[in-house]
């Protein structure tokens, strides 16, 4: 009983010290501005470059970034954005979890006077601007190379992301769409590998397995699971026969692109998008005019332009 | 393949309390071929052996042996993990930060991993050693500190993810050394190195836990705390110990997982941990400590790596392939209960 008492007598300070902080807050008009931000997941390397991108611009534009990890969870993401509105932030910038899920934080923020940007993915409540790329555009940029590269005829596997989440779901679309368009490019499985290298590997070495020279191309949605196939392709000594191309541009699918081993991937401006983001967000605080939806386009990595995209 | 027989060691012998024990009970007389048919060892292997039959005859590629090198170079990972949760298991235990352990060493072993610093030694005794001393924390917390082995190495799971976060940064650590990788991807004499690897760890694990004292002590100390403490067995360092090892099988696993996929992700092996206990019960060892062994761990390993291979070679959806997996693996520890008593 007694060290319970005690922490709960220690407590109290904290609440009256925070509580004043949380008063004092939307005095003066010439303070710094302060932006809430709430990121999806710190664990996944696109979203660590967009937090360091939206860092950078806070610091150039002398704003405040207060930023939370939702760790894949929604419901964390709603109490965080709830937290934002008690504290009075002048905006939101919200990297969603989920498309219905994490929802109710963009309403939250609208109810309380708060304006939100979405970036990279969308809720289906409408927020005050996004920021973002339309996912659909990479999968078929990515499908549409495998396309051209089998000359529009063969087989091909894709490795679907987290099934449900908002990229994978159009990430699948935007590949099925030039699949319709390429009758002579048939889809021999498709099966998901959570964005995990270590299951795609595990998955593609099935596959090899199963369709073995039937495999004329893979589709990775993201970077990760398609390095994990590529793997598993060059142990098994089938990688000159096999295209492969995955979404994203991480360190590792670039360096691999320069060696020549994979052939394509497909770069989404994370800098861009969280730069972008953060200006939107202050353009709105500052009631100076901004763009309600901002797209960033994502484009082909192959080892022609490679150069580019390697700092 | 069983319990290991107490009877013969030789300092138990004299040891009264000992008979009460749960191993005692299952193994304590009999020849060892009857022994390990009643250890409930039969049951399972007719449900591995209908699973097989089953999916050689709905694809001919199964029963290939390019297919089965390629489903045990699968299962090392996890057998690697389960021979180690064994030890933990059979002292009454459990260790749910298996997962985030082996992420922890294989971002530590990749750091120390790039091409032309150390000699290939180094990164994997350092895989190793992390994992080790994440095991001896918890064994220790867990043993001397009495806190319940759950919440013990549920905060480890948590903490050695954090652990894992900051080392790297949140990205992966790449650009590794072909020495190092080659861990992971090559074979001697036709036999992948992680399947090598697994069978090393689960044979001396299995001669460990069988011949020597300290393996005897951990059957004991499952089986029957009190009477254990009471024959002088030092139940708390016995504990440490199983978790140590238990840590440093979790720190390989995590060096070969690291050398296999060529990175340290700080977010793999999210769910191993599960992975390794359902394939250590599976194969027998029971949840509440002093039944089981190394043999019955490498068929639940065995088990479970034919349906994951199964399930993708048949192209079963993924939505699917959750509940199959899941009604599998009860349905075949239920069996193996039912025939094995």
């Amino acid at each position: 009983m007694k060290p319970t008492r005690r922490a709960m007598l220690a407590g109290l300070p904290v609440i009256v010290v925070s509580s004043s902080c949380g008063g004092r807050a939307p005095r003066s008009e010439s303070r710094r501005i302060v932006i809430g931000v709430s990121l999806m997941n710190l664990s996944n390397e696109f979203i660590v470059m967009l937090d360091r991108s939206m860092e950078a611009k806070a610091r150039e534009l002398g704003v405040e970034l207060l930023v939370n990890d939702a760790q894949r969870d929604a419901a964390t993401q709603v109490r965080q954005v709830e937290n934002f509105v008690v504290q009075k932030v002048d905006a939101i910038v919200l990297n969603p979890c989920e498309v219905e899920a994490s929802s109710p934080a963009v309403d939250k923020a609208v109810a309380g006077g708060i304006p939100v940007v979405n970036v990279n993915s969308e809720t289906r409540s409408a927020p005050t601007a996004f920021v973002g790329s339309s996912d659909e555009e990479s999968g078929r940029i990515a499908m549409g190379y495998i396309a051209e590269r089998l000359g529009g005829r063969g087989n091909v596997v894709m490795i679907d992301g987290f099934m449900g989440q908002a990229a994978q779901i159009k990430r699948d679309q935007g590949a099925r769409e030039i699949l319709a368009k390429n009758p002579g490019v048939r889809l021999l499985a498709a099966q998901t590998a959570d964005w995990d290298r270590a299951k795609a590997m595990t998955l593609m070495e099935n596959w090899i397995q199963s369709y073995g020279a039937r495999i004329g191309a893979v589709f990775a949605q993201n970077d990760e699971m398609a390095m994990g196939a590529l793997i598993a392709l060059e142990q098994a000594k089938r990688k000159d026969k096999v295209v492969v191309a995955g979404v994203d541009a991480i360190a590792d699918a670039l360096q691999a692109v320069k060696n020549g081993r994979l052939d394509a991937t497909v770069f989404q401006d994370a800098a861009g998008q969280g730069a972008k983001a953060i200006e939107t967000a202050v353009k709105i605080v500052r009631k100076e005019p901004y763009d309600k939806e901002t797209y960033i386009p994502f484009q082909l990595v192959t080892r022609e332009n490679i150069a580019r995209f390697l700092s | 393949m069983g319990p290991a027989p107490v009877k013969t060691s030789g300092p138990m012998k004299t040891s009264g309390p000992m008979k009460t024990s749960g191993l005692m009970k299952t193994s304590g007389k009999g020849r060892p071929a009857a022994e390990w048919f009643r250890s409930g060892q039969v049951g399972l292997i007719a449900a591995l052996a209908l699973l097989c039959a089953a999916l050689s005859a709905a694809t001919p590629v199964f029963l290939t042996a390019p297919n089965l090198i390629n489903l045990v170079r699968q299962i090392s990972i996890n057998g690697i993990l389960a021979v180690g949760v064994t030890y933990v298991l059979l002292t009454g235990g459990v260790d749910l930060s298996l997962g985030s352990v082996a992420a922890l060493a294989g971002v530590v072993a990749a750091r120390f991993a790039h091409p032309g610093e150390y000699p290939v030694v180094v990164p994997v005794a350092m895989g190793i050693a992390t994992g080790a001393c994440c095991g001896a924390i918890s064994g220790v917390v867990a043993a001397k500190g009495r806190v319940a082995p759950f919440i013990v190495t549920l905060g480890m799971m948590t903490a050695a993810r954090g652990t894992a976060l900051v080392l790297s940064g949140g990205r992966p650590v790449s650009g590794l050394s072909e020495a190092f990788t080659r861990i992971g991807g090559s074979a001697i004499g036709g036999v992948p190195v992680p399947i090598l690897v697994f069978f090393a760890v689960a044979l001396a694990s299995h001669l460990f836990l069988k011949n020597l004292k300290p393996g005897r002590y951990i059957y004991a100390v499952g089986g029957n705390e009190n009477a254990a403490r009471a024959s002088g067995v030092g139940v708390a360092g016995i504990k440490a110990l199983a978790y140590t090892i238990c840590g440093s099988s979790a720190g390989l696993a995590g060096v070969v997982l690291a050398s296999r996929i060529t990175t340290g992700q700080p977010n793999a092996g999210v769910g191993y941990e599960l992975d390794a206990i359902a394939a250590a019960v599976i194969g027998g060892t029971s949840l509440s400590g002093g039944v089981g062994g190394v043999g019955g761990t490498i068929l639940g390993s065995l088990f479970m790596g034919v349906i994951n291979n199964g399930l993708d070679l048949l192209n079963v959806s993924s939505y699917y392939q959750q509940i199959v997996k899941g009604l599998i693996i009860v349905g075949a520890v239920w069996m193996d209960r039912r025939h094995g008593r």
